[in-house]
């Protein structure tokens, strides 16, 4: 899958990165915008952290390339580290530091003089929520706190482009939602944002776009409402109804219609269960909203006791297991589960 | 059995460091003694040979247990405790004492291990000839004593540390100190022996702290440092006090295995600068360099990572250097004035090798304490990956972390300089001497720096940096000089001599004119020995950094 999009500061192109046999990295591609936040996500072993290190210049691709606001990623490093704020999942603590000193040493190291160097630390610290922190011992901070002074630490050249693994990792609801209004920020600054994690209903919130990836391969990439289009190509709907005894009634009737519209339907009649103990009525179809609507009206004309009808959400999360459950059914997954299995 | 023996000889056992010392072990020990072994028919009646192999494998011995034994009870607890485990074994039926012993048991049970390595050569020895069976008994007593009393200290010491680096630095500076340090005590205050002055008295019983003169005894060499008077046995001393320590030593750290050993909350970070003024005032005249004030900016002109590794560094920080430097100062002048005071008899020879000693001493304890971890602590802490990130180049990187050694050795030498100068002011005719001397002190931290930062750049964890780079620097200082013990047999003069040339020390010893080291004529060759040494470390050294900082 490729992906293409104008006026990328991120371009990645057919990235392939292989360790002997194993191919960590199958011909990725995608490009994201100035500005925009891309969440990565992909189970663990996916290829996000390799995909990560060679942005960031840390490793070396087999083949295809990697550019950052036109820098090559591989030729190019020295001025790639001076685009990127790379916030790893390690926080990397030096023990009987202060944080002021240890944003100063990053400072120093990235070659921002003293007299701005100084200012520039006050300044992340302000945008992080870490001024309080500022005299702490860096390994006396708890690991939300560690969160944000790395966050600090990653902002102290004032990089094009952050890349987060993890931001979210370990931090309370409050730090959560802290953390989520802090990228929006970012983005608002004109800064873009590759963040990786498993809190995916976190991503969805501050994200514009996602891009999965199973075992080094793009699943989908795009906005959060286009991948759940793509990828869940068939909806649930709930009806729900006033007493249990017109469940059963009331299954047969939607089976039956659902049946009559299978000429409409992708990939055939969509299917329809009850479940009497939650007095309810659940089925599946292809059709659009207003192939749909009909149905209502037909339960309410057969006198069935509808009290809601209703699409059952789906968010980030159904379409990763979505994606990730496709892959473990692929002839080639199948195939080495027979070879494990043997 | 307990669950945490198991799990702890075990986990010894599969660790692949430690079969590779086992195995080094048996080899070494048969090679000493097939190197010594009769190669012709004819028979040693007086037993002169087969006592010269006995002492090569006892020193060989002791020297594999005191370098050995001390690296895993120094990490055993300080890890537990770190990774989370401890805390489920406290949680646990198992009480302090049973979670102690099933910890120490583990480590001395590898310690017999180490000693059962050594029994294929001590036979071959025995079947020599003209030594007694006692001789060999006592030999494993006194090291199985020692083993006892090293992982006591090692584990008391990981119960306090907050780091598995440190708690390897402090156990070796003090099987260190307990192995050498104690000797000095009896050496000043010796008087009347037993029965004699109060100090001389202690000063006798600190002295059979040390494994030394109870080996020196067995081996039939008399008692080190004893000068010829009357003295405690070092057998008898070191049995009673290694015992007596060892008691003392567990029963404090079984007393610290409770829930109290993870209350340490630590300071969030006094500042100075919103004390008072009287404090402030207080503060600036106890410290001069006062940790806790607020720093300012790294200025240009200084390598960030220099100033880094300064100000991470517990022990590194400049109050801290300034202490050492004055200790170091002062002793130099005590020294040197007692020589010429007339308050000992020593002469300024004898001073001259004392302060050279002291100042080796010194390095072989700080260097790898400093050198060992300057790869190793960034890849444990996670620190490397951050600094690869940067624009900082891998020459001005491991330039800066070297220059924060480099600058403190060269602080504790400089602080002995006063000491150098008096002896230059009582005899003037030293002064080439003495300027030689010094080159070859800059040359012993050149090399110890190098070997330690090399060395410990090949390993990923602080701990098992430290621990081998102990075991190599004081391997490659101390080697040479229990060669030089040897000196009239087993080894003869060019031995001794090839031997002392591989390091500065002997050489500074012999500028000095140190009382048996003035027949060897060292330099300049051995100058040109440790600058190529040091040269082809600092290359590894290069070779790794560039190996850990490329894009693969």
């Amino acid at each position: 899958m490729s992906v293409s999009e104008s006026n990328a500061v991120i371009q990645i192109d057919q990235l392939t990165k292989q360790y002997g046999e194993f191919t960590a990295l199958d011909s990725l591609s995608m490009e994201v915008r100035q500005g925009q936040i891309l969440g990565f996500i992909g189970p663990n072993g996916a290829g996000k952290t390799t995909t990560i290190k060679i942005l960031v210049g840390l490793l070396r691709p087999t083949s295809g390339r990697a550019s950052i606001a036109g820098a090559d990623c591989v030729t190019e490093s020295r001025k790639i580290k001076k685009l990127v704020g790379y916030m790893p999942d390690d926080f990397g603590k030096y023990n009987n530091m202060r944080v002021s000193e240890y944003l100063d040493f990053f400072g120093a190291v990235y070659g921002i003089s003293r007299k701005p160097r100084l200012k520039r630390v006050d300044e992340v610290l302000e945008i992080a929520g870490a001024t309080y922190m500022k005299d702490l011992f860096v390994d006396a901070l708890s690991r939300g706190m560690q969160q944000r002074v790395a966050l600090a630490r990653t902002m102290m050249h004032d990089p094009e482009v952050l890349i987060l693994d993890e931001p979210a990792n370990g931090l309370d609801p409050q730090a959560r939602i802290d953390m989520r209004t802090l990228l929006l920020r970012l983005s608002e600054m004109g800064k873009t944002l590759i963040v990786t994690s498993h809190i995916l209903p976190e991503l969805a919130r501050v994200c514009d776009v996602v891009a999965m990836i199973t075992k080094g391969r793009m699943r989908a990439f795009g906005t959060v409402d286009s991948i759940m289009r793509d990828i869940q190509q068939r909806r649930t709907f709930e009806i729900q109804l006033l007493d249990r005894d017109s469940v059963l009634q009331a299954t047969a009737a939607v089976q039956a219609w659902l049946d009559a519209q299978a000429g409409h339907e992708k990939g055939g009649p969509g299917k329809a269960t009850g479940a009497e103990a939650e007095q309810m009525v659940r089925f599946n179809t292809s059709l659009a909203d207003d192939a749909i609507a009909p149905l209502l009206a037909e339960l309410v004309q057969q006198g069935q006791p509808v009290s809601q009808f209703r699409e059952v959400a789906t968010d980030l999360e159904d379409a990763f297991l979505h994606v990730a459950n496709e892959e473990q059914q692929s002839p080639v997954a199948q195939q080495s589960g027979e070879v494990a299995a043997s | 059995m307990n669950p945490v023996i198991r799990r702890e000889f075990i986990g010894i056992l599969r660790s692949p460091r430690a079969f590779g010392m086992l195995a080094c072990l048996t080899l070494v020990f048969s090679v000493a003694v097939l190197m010594r072994w009769p190669s012709d028919a004819s028979v040693d009646l007086s037993g002169l040979q087969s006592l010269q192999v006995f002492r090569i494998f006892g020193y060989g011995l002791m020297t594999g247990v005191v370098f050995l034994v001390p690296a895993f009870p120094a990490t055993s607890l300080v890890n537990e405790k770190n990774s989370g485990t401890l805390a489920l074994l406290l949680n646990s039926p198992m009480n302090g004492a049973s979670i102690y012993l099933g910890k120490i048991s583990g480590v001395l049970l590898f310690s017999v291990l180490v000693l059962l390595c050594s029994l294929p050569a001590s036979a071959a020895c025995y079947a020599m000839g003209g030594i007694g069976g006692d001789k060999f008994f006592f030999l494993y007593l006194v090291l199985a004593l020692l083993a006892l009393q090293y992982s006591t200290l090692g584990m008391l010491v990981s119960s306090y540390v907050q780091s598995s680096d440190s708690a390897v630095r402090i156990t070796y500076a003090a099987v260190f100190g307990l192995l050498f340090l104690t000797l000095l005590p009896d050496v000043f205050f010796r008087g009347t022996g037993v029965g004699g002055d109060f100090t001389a008295v202690i000063g006798n019983w600190i002295r059979n702290l040390s494994p030394l003169p109870a080996v020196m005894e067995i081996m039939g060499q008399g008692n080190v440092g004893s000068f010829g008077l009357k003295t405690l046995p070092g057998f008898t001393g070191f049995v009673v006090l290694a015992l007596l320590s060892s008691s003392v030593l567990a029963y404090w750290t079984i007393m610290r295995l409770n829930h109290r050993i993870f209350d340490q909350s630590r300071s969030k970070g006094v500042i100075t600068n919103e004390m008072a003024t009287r404090w402030q005032v207080l503060r600036r005249l106890f410290f001069i360099v006062d940790p806790q004030r607020r720093k300012g900016g790294i200025p240009w002109y200084l390598n960030p990572v220099m100033v880094k590794e300064f100000r991470c560094r517990r022990f590194g920080r400049a109050q801290w250097l300034l202490r050492l430097v004055s200790v170091c100062a002062v002793t130099s002048m005590v020294l040197t004035y007692m020589a010429a005071a007339g308050i000992t008899s020593w002469g300024v020879e004898t001073i001259g090798a004392l302060l050279v000693l002291l100042q080796v001493m010194l390095v072989i304890v700080l260097a790898p304490s400093l050198g060992s971890g300057l790869i190793s602590g960034e890849r444990d802490s996670g620190g490397w990956e951050l600094l690869r990130m940067t624009p900082i180049s891998s020459f001005r990187l491991i330039s800066g972390k070297l220059m924060s050694v480099v600058w403190t050795l060269l602080l504790v030498l400089m602080a002995t300089l006063p000491g150098y100068a008096m002896m230059v002011l009582i005899a003037p005719e030293l002064t080439l001497q003495v300027q030689q001397v010094l080159v070859c002190l800059l040359w012993t931290s050149v090399y110890a720096l190098a070997i330690s930062a090399a060395v410990g750049s090949l390993f990923r964890s602080t701990a098992v940096s430290t621990s081998i780079t102990y075991v190599v620097v004081i391997a490659v200082f101390l080697i040479p000089l229990l060669v030089w013990l040897g000196r009239d047999a087993p080894f003869g003069f060019e031995t001794v001599e090839t031997a002392l040339l591989t390091t500065p020390v002997g050489a500074a010893l012999s500028v000095i004119d140190a009382p048996g080291f003035g027949a060897y004529e060292l330099l300049p060759l051995a100058w040109w020995v440790s600058g190529i040494l040091s040269s082809v470390m600092f290359l590894v050294l290069g070779v790794q950094v560039w190996r850990l900082s490329r894009a693969v």
